[in-house]
């Protein structure tokens, strides 16, 4: 055949790929089930990510409840600058507190520590709030003492519509239920709340720093106003005033915008692991399918084929493959999006919609093109090795990857171009850059183990063990598969390791069960002239409780060394909280004894009348803050001048009393403050919410095991969507390994045909597989190990945020089933090769 | 000289959907010691099946095979395996060899299954006798055919068989050496004394052997 340059030629091209595909489909079955789950779970990421931020986008506006909004925070602000924007546009107020709500004229009554939004009769200034029954919005505006609860609140207390619930020692009527409302953004998205009228604040006097009070104004635009200049003339009211905060749309739900971000970075990390991963399946698979037809190949090369049209050959099925199974996954990616919509219309009334884009679409197929590409070129290229000779000679001739200089330069570019699609608007490219460089140095370590392998295993040939004699031989041979199997086995072992590390770490986190010196209670709001009241009250219920009680002030960091704080720190940091608005203060006497001083020396008795700052150290370090630094804080409208004079290392994690900041008491205990308490129970049953509020009504009482369950029930949902996802992932990497034994399983077959007619027993035939397999992977448990440790302590702290811990036994018990259920696989993989039958192989057949 | 070999109403049938194809049909066969035997026929007379039945890499459907002192019609494949190690060698037509062990670990690899103490020395001894001396360390892919068929027969020799079955083992080869494949094995059989069952469309081949055996629809003539 001439070489194929008209248009006959390519038709006829197209004529055998069609052709070879419609009757090969079957024994290329795993690719295409590869292919289809690691491109069905890039899709289902690319789908729901792209729904999510459109549903965010496109309710910007009634995500941030207006065009623009006034935060002050804890302080009611500046009302004069409020009215001036009050004369060219809409305003909304709106105040958040939380308190206790507790149900009344029950045989038990409960009480629950709730967030209450206050909103006025222009709220919401987009979107609609979702209740029942009707007209009951109108009715929580006009009459007062009314309330909507949401459906969890409603739930928790058992609450119906018209019962009286007592709020402080107010009574109000639940006149119906939320379902949901347009602003989550500054709001509780999961957990128990409700909806008041302005006049509540009123009803119920609140002023303590117990209550978590916090004011926003929300601004609307007139319709034909130009919103730039709009938004100027606001940041131009306001640009004097340090405690005020504008948030515009884009910087609405940017809460739920960064777990979405961090969350899905991570599933793209696994997807891209998936797609790379299948990448090696497919050229292992694909390999073995060109040993199978190996005669077919050189049959076709007798009859005049060339090398370059056979190959075009198996790029075009690979090609025509790859766009009907992206199809394919793509369109099944969006029946998840409804499982979503469900998950997150229940607690954020969010509604995902699936969203089509071409340019997903696109994406997704050149990802996995590039993927194909890349993994099939050393596996096509190996078609250049078969001769048309060999049906003459009648030589088994095994085909192995092949590199030329040419495919190893195309590969290297095209690999660069994956890199770049992928991590283009990727939420962290440097996060997938980085992927990308430990994925391969991953596979460079596991190729160079294989290497190593093979020379200490050329060393110690000499064994009477026939069983590991062949092992060893298998292993080192020239034209060995060991590098490949290596490869693919400890990139799979290392997935499943981190994966199932990640797993178990977030099972530990879900769960951690309280720690010891966790008290049972918190209470806020306790006021000064209370005190005795409150530890008189608990030790009547259980004389045996354990009761610490501080005292409690609200300060902001207004500036540290006479500069703007904000110059210290960027908003992205962690630390950036404790200057990012007002923070609560205590002072104690002695060094806490959970909060060891890590540097510097407790209070100075003889400066009594100065004030002293003992930091979070780990704060100290984000703000780079040195001993001696001063901090100017706002403490009740007054500004005062404190030295940090030690650091202490602060676990928030305990559960127990612990302030970012501590003042010296000598000087503290002249500003006007309230308590915190915290209590520990030795009889917890005898202490009753309902009796406490009775004698406390404005004390808030957060009990730490309803707390811990709601962080539970939160990291629960995100640990079944990563074990899903691991799963799935998983699933590849079982398909891959086993594909790595089915690039051997021709030469199996034939070795161990011939090992039977020489005599071997089936016992030294398995035995020679499971030392074989015992060699290779008890030395990429080890590699595998230590990189899994790396990525899982990674995904855990970096994408998650959440605790990773080293647990030996656990690493062990992993490391052994996945050895296990690896090896398992190989022989049931290899089981038709173990002990063939003779007669159809020598018959042909 | 003693029997070494009895069959005796031999059956092999197989199943092909609803078919019964009739391989071999009531073979009586005795061999002694030391006998070379060729086995001749139509192509799907039943010449391969039979030195298959006798080797034990396939079953008989009924009738017993017995093999010196053992029935190998009612031992398992271990138990198979074990008596073909020692005592049975096999020659094919397509050689068998493994593409990626060389000439030299072809020929040692039965000598270490049977616990030799110096394998490879053996097998070097074998090959240079079948004049490979020069092809020791080489692959199967680089040996010609005749040079393949000669590290086969060095390797079904290796153990000093009692009993060598051969497959058309110069079916893929040409005339010069189809002679001395055939020179190297009868020389063999002379020398040390083994038993040969050969199955040859050959009839100068044929006629070397001390007895012809003629199989027609799966009965010996």
């Amino acid at each position: 055949m001439e070489k194929s340059n008209n248009s006959s030629e390519v038709n006829l091209i197209f004529k055998y790929a069609f052709k070879d595909l419609s009757r090969n489909y079957k024994k290329i079955i795993s690719i295409i089930i590869t292919l289809f789950i690691s491109l069905f779970i890039l899709s289902a990421i690319f789908t729901i990510e792209d729904s999510l931020k459109k549903e965010l986008n496109d309710n910007a506006k009634a995500l941030l409840g207006g065009d623009l909004e006034i935060d002050y925070n804890r302080n009611e602000g500046n009302l004069k600058l409020v009215t001036k924007v009050k004369e060219f546009a809409t305003i909304s107020q709106m105040i958040e507190f939380s308190t206790m709500v507790a149900t009344i004229n029950r045989d038990k009554n409960k009480s629950l520590f709730t967030r209450i939004k206050t909103v006025d009769e222009k709220y919401p200034l987009y979107g609609t709030v979702e209740y029942e029954p009707e007209g009951a919005f109108d009715r929580m505006q006009n009459e007062p003492n009314t309330v909507l609860i949401n459906e969890s609140l409603s739930k928790t207390l058992n609450l119906k519509i018209n019962e009286q619930i007592k709020v402080q020692d107010k009574l109000f009527t639940v006149i119906g239920i939320v379902k949901s409302v347009p602003d989550v953004s500054g709001f509780v998205a999961f957990g128990d709340w409700a909806l008041a009228g302005k006049q509540t604040l009123e009803i119920l006097k609140l002023n303590g720093i117990g209550s978590f009070l916090n004011y926003e104004y929300k601004v609307k635009f007139n319709e034909n106003d130009d919103e730039q200049e709009i938004e100027e003339r606001i940041e131009n009211i306001f640009k004097d005033d340090q405690k005020v905060k504008l948030r515009y749309p884009e910087n609405s739900a940017s809460g739920l915008k960064r777990i979405i971000n961090n969350f899905s970075q991570f599933l793209s990390l696994v997807s891209i692991s998936a797609m790379l991963i299948a990448g090696i399946g497919v050229a292992n698979t694909l390999l073995s399918f060109i040993n199978q037809n190996n005669m077919s190949i050189a049959v076709r090369k007798a009859v005049g084929f060339y090398s370059g049209d056979i190959k075009i050959l198996y790029y075009l099925q690979l090609l025509i493959l790859l766009f009907v199974v992206t199809t394919l996954a793509y369109g099944s990616s969006f029946l998840i999006v409804p499982f979503v919509d469900q998950y997150l219309s229940d607690g954020l009334g969010l509604n995902v919609l699936p969203v089509f884009s071409i340019i997903n679409f696109i994406k997704i197929f050149l990802i996995g093109l590039l993927v194909l590409i890349i993994f099939s070129i050393p596996t096509i290229n190996s078609i250049d090795q078969v001769k048309a000779s060999n049906l003459f000679r009648n030589v088994f001739q095994n085909l192995e990857f092949y590199y030329s200089k040419k495919s190893v330069i195309l590969s290297f570019l095209l690999l660069s171009i994956l890199v770049l699609v992928f991590s283009y608007n990727s939420e962290n490219p440097i996060y997938s850059i980085g992927y990308f460089a430990a994925f391969f140095v991953c596979l460079g370590v596991f190729f160079l183990l294989s290497k190593l392998i093979i020379f200490f295993l050329k060393k110690f040939r000499s064994t009477p063990n026939i069983s590991l004699k062949v092992s060893i031989k298998n292993i080192t041979q020239t034209k060995s598969i060991t590098p490949i199997t290596i490869m693919s086995l400890g990139l799979g072992v290392t997935l499943l390791l981190t994966l199932a590390l990640v797993g178990t770490n977030f099972k530990r986190e879900i769960a951690k069960s309280i720690p010891n010196i966790a008290p049972d209670y918190f209470f806020v709001g306790i006021q000064k002239g209370e005190k005795e009241k409150f530890e008189t009250n608990i030790f009547e219920m259980d004389p045996n409780a354990k009761v610490e009680i501080v005292p409690m002030v609200s300060s902001g960091i207004v500036k540290i060394n006479g500069i703007n704080p904000n110059t210290y720190i960027s908003s992205d940091n962690d630390s950036y909280w404790v200057i990012g608005s007002d923070r609560r203060s205590s002072w104690v006497n002695e060094v806490p004894e959970d909060n060891p001083i890590t540097e510097g020396k407790w209070w100075d008795l003889t400066k009594s009348n100065e004030l002293q700052i003992s930091l979070d150290a780990k704060v100290a370090q984000d703000l780079k803050i040195n001993l001696g630094d001063i901090f100017t804080l706002n403490i009740y409208g007054r500004e005062i001048d404190g030295k940090i004079v030690n650091f202490r290392s602060v676990d928030y994690r305990d559960l127990s009393i612990n302030f970012a900041m501590l003042f010296n008491p000598q000087f503290a205990n002249n500003i006007p403050h309230e308590y915190l308490a915290t209590t520990k129970f030795k009889n917890i049953e005898n202490f009753d919410e309902i009796s406490m509020l009775e004698v406390l009504p404005s004390l808030s009482m957060i009990k730490i095991a309803d707390y811990l369950n709601k962080v539970t029930s939160v990291l629960n949902k995100v640990f079944m969507a990563v074990t899903l996802i691991s799963a799935v992932t998983i699933i590849i990497g079982l398909i891959v390994i086993s594909s790595a034994i089915m690039v051997q399983g021709k030469v199996k077959e034939y070795q161990n045909l011939v090992f039977k007619i020489i005599g071997f027993t089936k016992r030294d035939v398995i035995l020679s597989s499971i030392i074989e397999f015992l060699i290779i992977f008890n030395s990429v448990i080890l590699i595998a190990t230590f990189f899994a440790v790396i990525a899982s302590k990674f995904i855990m702290e970096n994408l998650f945020e959440l605790v990773w811990k080293f647990d030996f036994k656990v690493l062990l018990t992993l490391g052994f089933s996945i050895g296990l259920v690896t090896l398992l696989l190989i022989m049931l993989t290899n089981l038709k090769y173990l002990n063939p039958k003779v007669y159809p192989l020598i018959r042909n057949q | 000289m003693s029997i070494l070999l009895k069959l005796k109403k031999v059956n092999l049938k197989y199943q092909t959907g609803k078919d019964t194809i009739k391989v071999l049909n009531n073979i009586d066969l005795i061999t002694k010691k030391k006998e070379t035997i060729s086995i001749v026929g139509e192509s799907g007379s039943g010449k391969t099946s039979l030195i298959m039945l006798i080797g034990g890499l396939e079953q008989a459907t009924s009738g017993k095979i017995f093999f010196q002192d053992h029935e190998i019609t009612k031992l398992n494949e271990d138990e198979v395996s074990a008596i073909r190690k020692k005592n049975i060698g096999i020659i094919f037509q397509s050689f068998y060899l493994i593409p990626n062990y060389t000439a030299v670990e072809n020929v040692a690899l039965t000598l270490e299954l049977n616990k030799f103490k110096n394998p490879e020395k053996e097998a070097k001894l074998l090959l240079d006798r079948f004049g490979l001396k020069h092809r020791f360390n080489n692959l199967p892919s680089q040996l010609s055919g005749g040079e393949q068929q000669r590290v086969a027969i060095a390797r079904s020799i290796a153990m000093k068989p009692e009993l060598i079955l051969a497959d058309e083992p110069t079916g893929n080869l040409d005339t010069e050496n189809s002679l001395m494949i055939s020179d190297i094995l009868f020389n063999y059989v002379k020398e040390e004394g083994s038993s040969l069952i050969m199955v040859t469309h050959d009839p100068k081949l044929a006629n070397k052997a001390k007895r012809k055996i003629k199989i027609k629809d799966g009965k010996i003539k």
